[in-house]
């Protein structure tokens, strides 16, 4: 195979692969990229066997082909050459010759023939998602995946089409605190949305990032246990995760008796500044609500303590509430409106976040003893 | 240069004995542990005329000694007064490093002047510890750790020794390599098969041959027979942190019947589940502990999934270890060890599931902390007889993770 690509457009292609491929390093091939070139398009592939990534770029091939090449190494070359065409040369034997200007690399790769297949997707029915809902979404649920291997099945995100409303919803949560978002899409149900799946932690990385760059539609279907997910020339394939998502439904607080109306902005502030002096082992703070003053605190017994006040609206009994401060901070993070609403029952059980005006949004969060 | 104290308690056990029963003052003892299988821990010093040492069987002690009076040990009373002791030598430097339930080092040289001089603390400390408990202590002070425990040892009982850093080299020449802390018999025949005999030998030794043999500890072995010693004091509050909790325990008879291990397993996982919970650790690395009749010990150990400290999770994790071995002989003592630790932090679980299991084990903990331990437990430990610690481990500390309540 021999092709030569602008050096932007193959750093693009390669940087993309890098969060794909294996680290580990047990099987070798797979620290590796694969290079296609044909008809005009050099095609990038990339798998650890769970999640995989395959794109096009427009290249000039000169002869058609195909071989791997650590995709660490090939991109760590591209990254530090001079804005110009790049000419890869795939020799006998695996040897690999890229040149650019008056630089010349020669590396040596794997055959093609050991790369794992790379699915073919049949495009049967596919659900579209715009890439900013999609973005939304996983951006206000992702923070909940439990960081836990043991708990694999709380390391993804559940998704599932309600079929009463027509909504699709994301939910993560790691035992701790809980996310939950439904959004209205324009979909014709299938059994997998409605039965529900959940998307593995890499895969939705990766799936996230596709749907930051620019806008444009995303299409969703399922191949086996594979969820494949398509936008302009590029296609992510991941391994459904093959696990029972716990029932999230009786966690959600049904009764909202104590109720509180608290500016976003104002809270994330001084929940920033009351970590400082939380105990590093639990992040726990102590929120103090009072008529219409909520109080909040810290300390540690190695650094000292902090409090502040903060007026809000709320008048139910007093209650005083011990909360992981960073589980709260993620929830503020991804709110777009200016205000929410924390629904508690007592120091016990578990507390409902939620923005203002209902938009599909809610977050659960249990208390911690302090 | 540095004022470095170390107290040693004599006959501990055995003295405090004597003081709490006067009738025994005088006379013969010795203490024994409370199984039925134990043997001497400490003898008193007028047992120890007639050669009765620590680790003796009964039998072996009665044949030194016939008028040998036995008196089981009383752990609990052993760790009260050690307990306040060791608050006593706080008086004096916050440096204090408990060195076991009767030793402790303290670093005295920011404290030289407020009280006149190392030996006038010595002084003070002995009579002290005379007038509230009827005590003796042997003290040493040296330039080190190693030569102050040393220094302790030249003198029992009641003893006082103080080596001057001039004085180090001829004290060393013939002193005998097993007098050092850190020499043990298997070492110390290690060398004398080198031909070292002396302090003095080992110090001239080629350091070259040491470390050959012996790596690192090779240098550490030669700078220990020329007197050095850089290890500081280090009092508990500034020590590492604890890396695991665990419980052992030799049956009192051996046991070859799964359900009847499995039956002690569960007692052990309660008390290491009690520990780790009580401290607020939880830990992801299982050991699991098997000495066989003929004394062959076994460890084996297994990460789990998640970090524990529920008593039922440890037991289920250290039953699949013991399940994981076939059993050769009959078991003589069995270990449970939670390794692996980090801090829970009071997150309580979302999933009602959990979460009733969490409020469970809480207010049994909490039940079991006012009543004493087992008060309420698991159905199948009913017929237990003597659960619990009943040893003091060399590692007991009078604060922390390490105190271990003991029968």
């Amino acid at each position: 195979m021999n092709f030569t690509i602008e050096k932007e457009v193959f750093l693009k292609g390669l940087a993309r692969v890098q969060g794909i491929v294996e680290k580990r390093n047990t099987i070798p091939v797979l620290s590796n990229v694969l290079l296609e070139g044909a008809d005009g398009e050099l095609r990038l592939t990339a798998t650890d066997l769970e999640v995989g990534m395959q794109s096009t770029y427009p290249a000039n091939i000169r002869k058609p082909g195909k071989v791997t090449v650590s995709a660490k190494k090939l991109y760590e070359i591209i990254k530090e050459l001079p804005d110009n065409q790049v000419s890869f040369n795939a020799k006998e034997n695996c040897w690999i010759e890229v040149e650019c200007g008056k630089a010349q690399f020669n590396i040596v790769g794997l055959s093609a023939d050991e790369f794992p297949n790379f699915p073919k997707s049949d495009k049967g029915q596919f659900v579209t998602l715009a890439s900013s809902l999609c973005k939304e979404m996983i951006e206000k649920t992702f923070f909940a995946v439990s960081q836990d291997e043991s708990k694999y099945n709380l390391n993804g995100i559940f998704c599932q089409l309600q079929e009463n409303t027509g909504h699709l919803r994301l939910v993560a949560t790691d035992g701790h605190r809980l996310s939950m978002i439904d959004k209205s899409i324009a979909s014709t149900a299938s059994p997998q949305l409605s039965k529900g799946f959940i998307l593995p932690r890499k895969g939705i990385l990766e799936l996230k990032k596709l749907a930051e760059e620019g806008e444009g539609e995303l299409q969703l279907h399922f191949m086996d246990n594979n969820a494949v997910v398509s936008k302009d020339r590029t296609v992510i394939i991941m391994r459904l995760v093959d696990g029972e998502f716990p029932d999230y439904s009786r966690v959600i607080p049904k009764t909202n008796e104590q109720q509180a109306t608290i500016a976003v902005g104002s809270l994330l502030h001084a929940l920033r500044r009351m970590i400082i002096l939380s105990s590093e082992k639990s992040r726990g703070v102590k929120l103090n609500f009072k008529n219409n003053l909520l109080e909040l605190s810290s300390s540690n017994p190695e650094l000292g303590d902090a409090r502040e006040e903060l007026d809000i609206e709320y008048q139910g009994l007093d209650l005083s509430v011990g909360f992981n401060a960073r589980y709260l901070l993620d929830i503020l993070q991804v709110q777009d409106q200016d205000k929410i609403c924390m629904i508690l029952k007592d120091n016990l059980s578990p507390g409902l976040v939620k923005p203002i005006k209902e938009d599909g949004y809610l977050a659960v969060i249990m208390p911690m003893r302090l | 240069m540095k004022t470095i104290l170390h107290v040693d308690m004599n006959a501990f056990f055995a003295a405090v004995e004597q003081q709490s029963n006067p009738a025994l003052r005088g006379r013969p003892i010795a203490v024994t542990g409370s199984e039925q299988r134990s043997v001497i821990l400490t003898a008193s010093y007028e047992a120890r005329a007639f050669g009765v040492k620590t680790g003796m069987t009964r039998f072996e002690a009665f044949e030194r000694c016939r008028q040998l009076i036995l008196v089981p040990a009383n752990n609990r009373l052993y760790t009260h007064v050690s307990t306040e002791i060791m608050a006593l030598l706080k008086d004096y430097t916050p440096l204090v490093e408990i060195f076991s339930i009767d030793e402790a080092f303290l670093d005295l040289s920011g404290s030289l002047r407020l009280f006149s001089g190392a030996e006038r603390i010595a002084y003070l400390i002995k009579s002290r510890i005379k007038a509230r408990f009827g005590i003796s202590c042997s003290i040493g002070i040296a330039p080190n750790k190693l030569l102050a425990k040393l220094a302790s040892e030249q003198h029992k009982p009641d003893g006082l020794t103080v080596f001057r850093s001039t004085e180090i080299p001829g004290l060393l020449e013939n002193m005998p390599i097993q007098e050092l802390c850190g020499i043990g018999r298997r070492l110390g025949r290690q060398l004398q098969g080198l031909g070292i005999f002396t302090c003095g030998q080992l110090g001239r030794f080629p350091l070259a041959v040491l470390r050959k043999k012996y790596g690192v500890i090779g240098d550490q072995l030669h700078a220990m027979a020329r007197g050095i010693d850089r290890s500081p004091v280090v009092p508990e509050e500034s020590s590492a942190p604890i890396k695991s909790v665990g419980h052992s325990r030799t049956l009192r008879d051996d046991l070859a019947d799964r359900q009847a291990i499995c039956a002690f397993l569960l007692q052990l996982a309660e008390m290491v589940g009690r520990r780790a919970r009580r401290y607020q650790v939880s830990g992801r690395v299982v050991t699991l502990t098997v000495r066989y009749a003929d004394f062959t010990t076994l460890s084996r150990q297994q990460a789990q999934a998640d970090y524990l400290a529920g008593s039922e999770e440890i037991y289920r994790a250290s039953v699949q270890i013991l399940d994981s071995l076939a059993l050769e002989q009959p078991v003589r003592l069995l270990g449970v060890r939670l390794s692996d630790l980090r801090f829970k932090t009071g997150q309580l679980p979302l999933f009602p599931l959990e979460r009733r299991q969490y409020m469970l084990t809480e207010a049994r903990d909490c039940v079991n902390d006012r009543y004493g331990d087992f008060t309420v437990m698991f159905g199948s430990l009913l017929e237990q007889k003597g659960k619990g610690s009943h040893v003091i481990s060399p590692a007991w500390r009078p604060q922390g993770v390490r105190n271990v309540a003991v029968q």
